[in-house]
């Protein structure tokens, strides 16, 4: 294992696999906030060409946070395909990047591969990926899941409705999620973050939701992303719920900072396989973003793109219905403008449809960051391109609770118009059964949430 | 009185699509489409009241929808042109952004400061841009404002009370003026003595901390601007914390936020605060620590 | 979170009924904000039977049999008096409200608690048996219009809600006991209310004559048609007018009668009605045969029927679970000074406020003294509707004022309470105090709304002193 390099004349060595990951990174403010960062270009480039040497079976053999230490490197590592990993172990990180990208390699075989590879071989190969590597190696690959419905086809473009509200009134809510399906909205889900974390709190809203859901036949799945526990109390109160949420990070001891290990999760399935009100086998959804696992210490020292390809390597444990990264939201100390966000939106993507997962994004950014509408306008239309199964609709972009801007309920719409996609097909037969769309356009009727309020 | 609200409401509705009707006397092209957003310029759009006007045309339930739009704050019923945004809607939207990254990025009016007799001092962050990437360097205080602290405040008071741009210049703005008095009065009023108040410049909730330990407060308080969403930007926090010292737990703070006119309004989370922070320092404990 | 227990006592024309409810309260604030308490839930725990309320006369109750079936519910439901924190005693129907309500009080009042409030009046009694129909919730949970009817014995209380608002409310002399029968059909009484509409119809109907399904159906059909005209689906007749319930307002035309909802006694009979005139004066009265009418009026038929919660029990649920709201959570008030019972309150527009603080305690001391000579009371709370985003200055100022004027104004026992609609009061209580120093006792409560001529009770601090629970009256009896 080769960990230095002579490049335009200097000459760069690398201490460990770890400081090769993190060096061979595109430019994050987080990795310079955590020390870790290449410190010049040059130095980047160099670290790339070490990485794009390095085997597979080095990425393996030197996981970022050790075995021992780390129950999310023991799942990664348990869980790999013996077999198909003897046959790629020694490949370089290279040779696997000219693998995913070649017109031989199927969407089938992409993803047997996943199945072989640890994060942190994820997290290498997409490194050596420039944005259209990440862009056309994404869209090679469909992961999709079955919760009521089936996410993730080719051809679909899905949206979550987060009908969010400053203080969870019931009402404000209905009049947002209302609004949102009138726009064509929340075929991958209805899914509000609650401001208040408390048992009574979540069953009130997913009553609600329940209840139009099943009013007007909405073919698709509620949620309402409360903390882990709070929602295993509330299904075991009797709450509706066809999906389980948690924000994860990418070692134990950044989901301890959340407050849960695995076996919570493990605890939510088989509750929700028990109870649940979903259909299908894939109740669980997940959110994760660069610089979490910094934002509580529990980063190890490593890169950020490899902390959360070990978010992925996690989630895919437990069959996920969705994932997305909340790509602009830990603010500028992480990604600091829209050059970054923009970066890691692709990159997680392309990581987790390689691990396997069902991958959406929350294309957002906050306002202390150099970003703005028009950034997470061009990351949503980017994605689309890539297959993305879904992003997240709020009213005009502005949510009102988490205090972000993501896209509006308008942009999927766009979206879908300009890269000719649809909505999930059981959720657009009921838009066109609810005179919203047709033809794969929004009709008069839409945009109008009075048309839910006039039936009751 | 709740029925004239309603027709409140109404009227407005009435004198909106009077006004776009208005605009279809105009000489302008008989192809137009009646979309409706075509407003002229006489008010400001990103004023409360302006918001709080549906934009759609037509609804199947205009009553329904102004209902709705009381419920929430969220931008609904704002319609559309094609499948994107009204040109109206739009631009609400980009100024109350530009709003919330004006606070973010603008120093707060030195005449405040000096009207409310406060030193100003600075961390270690030499800029905003520093500010925004570098947590830890705001979470120190340089070493010209821990020697003019030194020099210039009084020393081991039960409560060190400062303010702090943080995210914010235009919370500090809107509240420092109302809440400060209302809170060292409060305090006094119990016996308590407070600390020299003072302004600290790009900081971060835990150079607190650092505070703690240069004056030997027993608790203090940081009055700092939050993040702004694009609802207000005149969002403050309260952090508190007992026996501070470098590297506490950040749950051991305790935080009273939302402190703005239409969350806790200023004077009024003085006087809650005050009593917080007499029990913090009856209970010598703050954050998860406290016994509510 | 914290419970209370609220308890209803329903005292009408007809029946006599007890409930007992559970309000639970929880602090629904983030963590990181003030605190803010809140009514999560409200569950009736116990439903005492439909008793038919004892009389002495026509119009006048027998207090100690009404004293008997209440303490005899007191005792089944397992609850004493002490264990009560809230709730209502109400008086409904034509009956002479003033003399029942001397004796309910007087033979009630060990029961009552110390917080109980006997509460009265047609159109407050409509209000609330609206929201324990359910109707209240539903226009809420539907975001429409629903207008409820309770019709009982004596009279129909209707209100109409549009989103959990109040749009109308008022009172009809209709029900189902204006005339009581044999089950013969031999005629044993007639009410006033009944007297005219049988004149109206020129009907043969006479106390101690019998009376056939045709007379008495008649009679019913023209009281459905009159609930109508109340809802503006018909011409109003002169005969609505002369029903009104005394003291009830005039219901108007609000909003389409498209949904409603029916409580009350009769609304059980609405169904039982449909086995047929049979035995329809089983009840010995005209119920049945007015809950036949009721459904079958082609024009309330036309809208849509909202199901009730309750029916004859909805004004006692009402009553027993709604009337009680909590105060903000930031307030700021003396030690022991609650509870207060029965304070009239004096209500200052925001111009009437505005005056005080430009020109300082002394007019709103005359304003004070004048209030008590009007109303001969010696106690008063100030209800005003503060500021928003007030300057420290302000309230301190705010404060000066009042202190001032309450301290000259009422007598020296008295405590100074103010109650305030914006989010103000622990600022401004706690500047009242500094004001007052140790020589009178203040409060200032605040998130309540108060109109001219209420009456208002405030409860012992709960949750840990954050909050006091409060009931507005908006008339007062006895």
């Amino acid at each position: 294992m080769q960990l230095s390099t002579v490049l335009a004349g200097k000459t760069f060595t690398f201490a460990s696999v770890k400081e090769v990951l993190a060096k061979a990174n595109e430019e994050k403010s987080g990795d310079i906030l955590a020390g870790v960062a290449a410190s010049s270009v040059l130095e980047r480039i160099a670290a790339k060409e070490v990485l794009s040497q390095l085997t597979i079976r080095d990425l393996r053999e030197n996981p970022v946070v050790s075995y021992e230490q780390d129950e999310v490197t023991r799942i990664n590592q348990d869980s790999i395909d013996a077999a198909m990993y003897e046959k790629i172990k020694s490949w370089t990180i290279a040779e696997l990047r000219e693998y995913i990208l070649a017109y031989e390699t199927t969407e089938s075989d992409l993803i047997a591969l996943g199945k072989a590879l640890t994060a942190e071989v994820v997290a290498g190969v997409c490194k050596l990926m420039s944005n259209l590597d990440l862009i056309y190696a994404a869209n090679k690959i469909r992961i999709t899941a079955t919760c009521n419905t089936t996410i993730g086809k080719r051809g679909h473009f899905s949206t979550r409705l987060q009908p969010n509200h400053s203080t969870d009134n019931v009402e404000g809510i209905t009049a947002s999620l209302f609004e949102g399906l009138s726009y064509g909205c929340g075929d991958a889900l209805l899914g509000l973050n609650p401001v208040n974390d408390t048992v009574s709190s979540l069953m009130e809203v997913l009553k609600r939701f329940d209840e139009i859901k099943n009013r007007f036949e909405i073919p698709t799945q509620i949620c309402v992303l409360g903390h882990i526990t709070t929602q295993i109390e509330a299904v075991k109160r009797g709450a509706p719920c066809d999906m389980i949420f948690q924000s994860i990070a990418g070692s134990e001891k950044g989901n301890k900072a959340f407050g849960f290990n695995a076996d919570t999760v493990r605890e939510a399935y088989a509750l929700l396989k028990d109870r649940g009100t979903a259909k299908g086998s894939n109740v669980l959804y997940f959110e994760t973003g660069q610089g979490s696992e910094l934002s509580s210490d529990a980063h190890f020292g490593a890169d950020q793109v490899t902390m959360e390809a070990r978010c992925y390597a996690f989630a895919r444990e437990f069959h996920p219905f969705m994932v997305n990264t909340v790509v602009g939201f830990i603010g500028p100390e992480y990604l600091y403008d829209s050059k970054q966000v923009i970066r890691a939106g692709l990159e997680d993507h392309f990581m987790g449809k390689l691990s396997g997962i069902p991958m959406g994004c929350d294309c957002c950014y906050t306002n202390h960051m150099m970003a703005d509408q028009n950034d997470i306008e061009n990351l949503a239309v980017l994605l689309g391109s890539c297959g993305v199964n879904y992003v997240i609709g709020v009213p005009t972009s502005d949510d009102i609770m988490l205090n972000y801007q993501t896209n509006a309920y308008h942009d999927a719409v766009a979206i879908r118009e300009i890269l000719g996609l649809h909505p999930i097909t059981e959720f657009e037969r009921w838009l066109e059964k609810m005179g919203i769309m047709e033809n794969g356009r929004l009709t008069k009727r839409a945009g109008d949430p009075t048309i839910f309020t006039a039936r009751g | 009185m709740l029925d004239q609200k309603w027709i409140d409401m109404i009227a407005d509705e009435v004198a909106r699509q009077l006004r776009a009707q208005g605009k279809v006397i105009l000489p302008e092209p008989s192809d137009r489409p009646d979309f409706g957003s075509g407003v002229a310029i006489t008010e400001d759009i990103a004023s409360a009241e302006s918001k709080a006007k549906t934009l759609l045309t037509n609804p199947q339930d205009a009553e329904a929808l102004a209902r709705m739009k009381k419920r929430t704050t969220a931008r609904i019923g704002v319609g559309r042109t094609g499948c994107r945004l009204n040109t109206q809607t739009m631009l609400t939207l980009r100024a109350d952004h530009a709003k919330a990254q004006d606070s973010v990025f603008t120093d707060v009016d030195p005449r405040l400061i000096e009207r409310l007799h406060l030193m100003s001092v600075q961390t270690q962050c030499d800029c905003k841009d520093t500010y925004i990437t570098r947590p830890d360097l705001g979470r120190k205080l340089n070493d010209e404002a821990v020697e003019l602290l030194k020099t210039n405040c009084a020393k081991n008071p039960d409560v060190q009370i400062y303010a702090s741009d943080g995210l914010s210049s235009t919370a500090i703005e809107a509240n420092l003026e109302r809440i400060l008095p209302a809170l060292t009065e409060g305090l006094q009023a119990k016996g308590l003595s407070v600390g020299t108040p003072f302004y600290l410049r790009f900081g971060r909730v835990g150079a607190e901390d650092h505070v703690a330990e240069i004056l030997g407060a027993k608790v203090v308080c940081v009055l700092i601007g939050e993040r702004p969403g694009l609802a207000t930007a005149e969002s403050m926090s309260a952090y508190i914390v007992c026996d501070a010292h470098v590297g506490i737990p950040e749950s051991k703070r305790t935080v009273v936020s939302n402190i703005h006119k239409n969350g806790l309004s200023a004077v009024e989370a003085g006087a809650y605060i005050t009593e917080v922070i007499a029990e913090i320092l009856r209970q010598k404990k703050s954050g998860v620590d406290l016994v509510k | 979170m914290s419970t209370i227990i609220s308890v209803g006592i329903d005292i009408g024309t007809s029946t006599t009924q007890v409930i007992f409810s559970r309000i639970t309260m929880d602090n629904t604030a983030g963590y990181f904000t003030a605190p803010r308490i809140s009514i999560v839930a409200k569950d009736v725990f116990f439903r005492s039977e439909v008793y038919f309320t004892p009389l002495k006369t026509m119009a006048l109750i027998d207090g100690d049999a009404v004293r008997d079936i209440v303490a005899e519910e007191f005792r089944k439901a397992g609850i004493r008096p002490s264990d009560v924190d809230t709730g209502a005693v109400i008086i409904t129907g034509e009956s002479a409200r003033k003399e029942n309500a001397a004796l309910v009080l007087e033979k009630l009042s060990d029961f009552a608690g110390e917080f109980v409030v006997s509460t009265a009046g047609p159109d407050l009694e409509s209000i609330i048996a609206g929201k324990g129909s359910g109707a209240y919730q539903y226009s809420i949970d539907n975001d429409c219009a629903v207008i409820n009817l309770d019709v009982g014995g004596g009279t129909t209380n209707i209100v109409s809600f549009y989103a959990g608002e109040v749009t109308g409310k008022g009172c009809f002399d209709i029900g189902g006991r204006l005339i009581r029968l044999d089950r013969d059909g031999t005629v044993r009484s007639i009410s006033p209310a009944a007297q005219r509409i049988i004149e109206e119809q020129k009907l043969p109907l006479r106390v101690g004559e019998r009376a056939t399904d045709e007379q008495l159906l008649r009679l019913t059909d023209r009281m459905a048609e009159l609930l109508a005209e109340a809802l503006g689906l018909k011409e109003e007749s002169t005969l609505l007018h002369k029903i009104q319930t005394p003291n009830s307002s005039w219901l108007g035309q609000t909003h389409t009668a498209s949904r409603i909802c029916f409580s009350g006694g009769v609304a059980d009979c609405m169904e039982q009605s449909r086995a047929g005139t049979a035995d329809f004066l089983r009840f010995g009265d005209i119920g049945l045969y007015l809950g036949r009418s009721i459904r079958t009026n082609p024009l309330l038929a036309a809208a849509r029927q909202v199901p009730a919660h309750e029916t004859i029990r909805a004004t006692v649920v009402g009553a027993g679970t709604y009337t009680t709201s909590l105060s903000g959570s930031t307030i700021s008030y003396s030690d022991g000074i609650f509870p207060v019972k029965n304070v009239p309150a004096l209500k200052l527009s925001y111009q009437e406020q505005q005056e005080f603080l430009d020109k300082g305690g002394e007019s709103l001391y005359q304003k004070c003294r004048w209030f008590l000579e009007q109303n001969d009371t010696e106690n008063l709370l100030l209800a005003m509707p503060g500021k928003l985003d007030p300057t420290y200055a302000e309230i301190k100022h705010m404060a000066k004022c009042i202190v001032d004027a309450m301290m000259r104004a009422l007598p020296p026992e008295a405590p100074v309470i103010v109650v305030v609609e914006q989010d103000i009061a622990k600022a401004l209580g706690n500047a009242m105090k500094q004001e007052a120093g140790n020589q009178r006792r203040v409060a200032a409560i605040d998130s309540i709304k108060i109109d001219v001529n209420d009456f208002v009770d405030i409860g012992r601090p709960l949750m840990d002193g954050l909050v006091v629970p409060v009931v507005v009256k908006t008339l007062l009896f006895g």
